[in-house]
């Protein structure tokens, strides 16, 4: 049986003007899951219920073990959390909040937490509103990092740092993760973010889980088809076709269950296929939530 | 319940409040030494001095430990910790009370040491200064129970206006209660039961309070 990390079970949370709805969801242990999504799709609610700070109106959420928000703190022990709209207290240096939280982890490991000093190129004697908005989003990191968590929950921890600043936060990220073995769950709606360190992908929409699967599975079954149809042929519908794009004789289908058996059903109709195209995690995230909104206006 | 959490966390905003703490200490013991000088003028400035230095600090810690935890987003940092709600209510309630008492005896004691000096206070405005104290107290708990009930700098706001006010009128209230008005003239001490109910009243006010704000906080759904 899998070890589980993270598992919602058909939970629910509703706002005035915000359903999430039915969400089920698992994080098998030592997996990095990238939580895809836009603006307002769900992703800062869905990670605060599941650290136990907004309570689900419907369902089950267990997170390490612990039933949630009941147990948030036993949870909280082993959960490190960083997100875009969390902030460190502006008149206090890192040192103080090091020895801060230090004091409330018992696995906080002060020979980690000097290297990530180092390693982040801070300065512990600095107050906080002294640095900028890069350097405040790696002192947040080394604090969910130093106290040794087994679960990194990182919500959009990249957004609205400039392109060298969040260059240098994902590569720090991703040479910290390279050599540990924890389960960490990393939304973003910047799917270049995700794609570089998630092995696992889950993308959003309105407040509802679109799709969930390994990356490469996602890397793999996405292809687009480049076809030239034949005077009068009409494309027949193929399996696993979400989108048919381009024109008449020159279709272009997009599928999610990509077979090479479907170029021999294509080149069997007498179309020549031009070209299978790779999709990026971008594209297949655009289409596919796409297809469900307009699935859900049909 | 984690104590030790919740006292890391009251540590945590003594540490950011030290800087108000001394201040307002400073400021208190300055308006002692204007009710030092003597004379009902001085006696009256000091007074309002006093009063004033206290609310300051009472409405400062309010905004500064539980509005500005959510005005300036610390406050998913915090409940990032390994604590409950409850803890970090009892936290915040306790905190910011033991906080505000540090200031609030000092210069309470301070008051209470002015009658005892030959040429002080009168003896018989002991108990209505007593009274007023209290109500400074339960003024401060007001603001705090809004504060940390409601997050929002608006309502926070409105409580330490209606404090100010209840203050006044319940100043003015209690100065004219016939057994307190009577004692207020005498240069002895004439302790009244009215004086002992008034005391009853407010300290039983104070407790359902914080009673009701631990009661309003375990049905919040959403922390952050």
């Amino acid at each position: 049986m899998m070890d589980l990390t993270v598992e919602f079970k058909g939970v629910g949370k509703h706002y005035p003007h915000f359903n999430l709805d039915n969400i089920d969801l698992v994080l098998p242990t030592g997996s990095i899951m990238g939580f895809i999504g836009a603006n307002g799709a769900g992703k800062s609610t869905t990670i605060r219920i599941l650290m136990g700070l907004v309570h689900q109106d419907l369902g089950a959420v267990n997170v390490l073990g612990h039933s949630m928000p009941s147990q948030q703190a036993a949870a909280k022990l082993d959960i490190g959390f960083v997100s875009e709209d969390m902030r460190l207290y502006g008149a206090a240096t890192l040192e103080w909040h090091m020895k801060f939280v230090s004091s409330m982890f018992p696995k906080w490991d002060q020979a980690y937490a000097d290297k990530l000093v180092q390693r982040f190129d801070l300065k512990p004697q600095q107050k906080i509103k002294g640095l900028s908005h890069g350097q405040r989003v790696k002192a947040a990191l080394l604090l969910a990092l130093a106290r040794k968590p087994r679960l990194l929950v990182l919500d959009e921890p990249t957004t609205g740092l400039d392109p060298v600043a969040r260059r240098e936060v994902l590569g720090e990220l991703m040479a910290v993760l390279a050599d540990e073995d924890r389960t960490i769950l990393f939304s973003s709606h910047n799917t270049q973010d995700v794609e570089q360190i998630s092995d696992q992908i889950t993308f959003i929409d309105r407040g509802r889980i679109v799709d969930s699967d390994d990356k490469e599975a996602f890397l793999d079954q996405w292809r687009r088809l480049r076809l030239v149809l034949p005077q009068h042929a009409e494309l027949p519908h193929l399996p696993g076709v979400i989108d048919v794009g381009g024109s008449g004789r020159l279709p272009v289908l997009t599928t999610n269950r990509f077979d090479p058996g479907m170029l021999t059903v294509c080149q069997d109709l007498g179309a020549t296929v031009q070209a299978v195209d790779s999709m990026t995690l971008e594209e297949i995230f655009v289409t596919s939530v796409q297809h469900r909104r307009e699935t859900l206006t049909v | 319940m984690n104590y030790s959490m919740v006292k890391r966390l009251i540590l945590k905003d003594w540490y950011l409040q030290r800087m108000a703490i001394v201040a307002s200490v400073l400021g208190g013991i300055g308006a002692l030494g204007v009710v030092c000088i003597g004379g009902q003028a001085a006696f009256m400035i000091g007074l309002v001095l006093l009063i004033t230095a206290l609310i300051a600090v009472g409405a400062h810690l309010a905004i500064a430990t539980m509005v500005n935890e959510r005005k300036e987003q610390t406050l998913s940092f915090v409940m990032s910790l390994p604590i409950s709600h409850a803890e970090y209510t009892l936290a915040k309630l306790l905190g910011t009370l033991v906080i505000f008492m540090f200031p609030y005896l000092v210069l309470v004691l301070g008051s209470a040491a002015l009658f005892a000096i030959p040429h002080g206070i009168p003896h018989g405005l002991l108990p209505f200064t007593t009274i007023m104290a209290v109500e400074i107290l339960f003024n401060t708990c007001l603001m705090i129970a809004v504060a940390l009930v409601t997050e929002s700098q608006g309502w926070t706001v409105a409580a330490i206006i209606v404090g100010n006010i209840s203050i006044n009128i319940v100043g003015y209230f209690v100065a004219h209660l016939p057994d307190i008005e009577r004692g207020m003239q005498s240069s002895s001490l004439m302790w009244s039961p009215t004086a002992s109910i008034a005391l009853l009243v407010e300290f039983a006010l104070i407790a359902l309070m914080l009673c009701l704000t631990f009661f309003l906080q375990s049905r919040k759904r959403d922390f952050v």
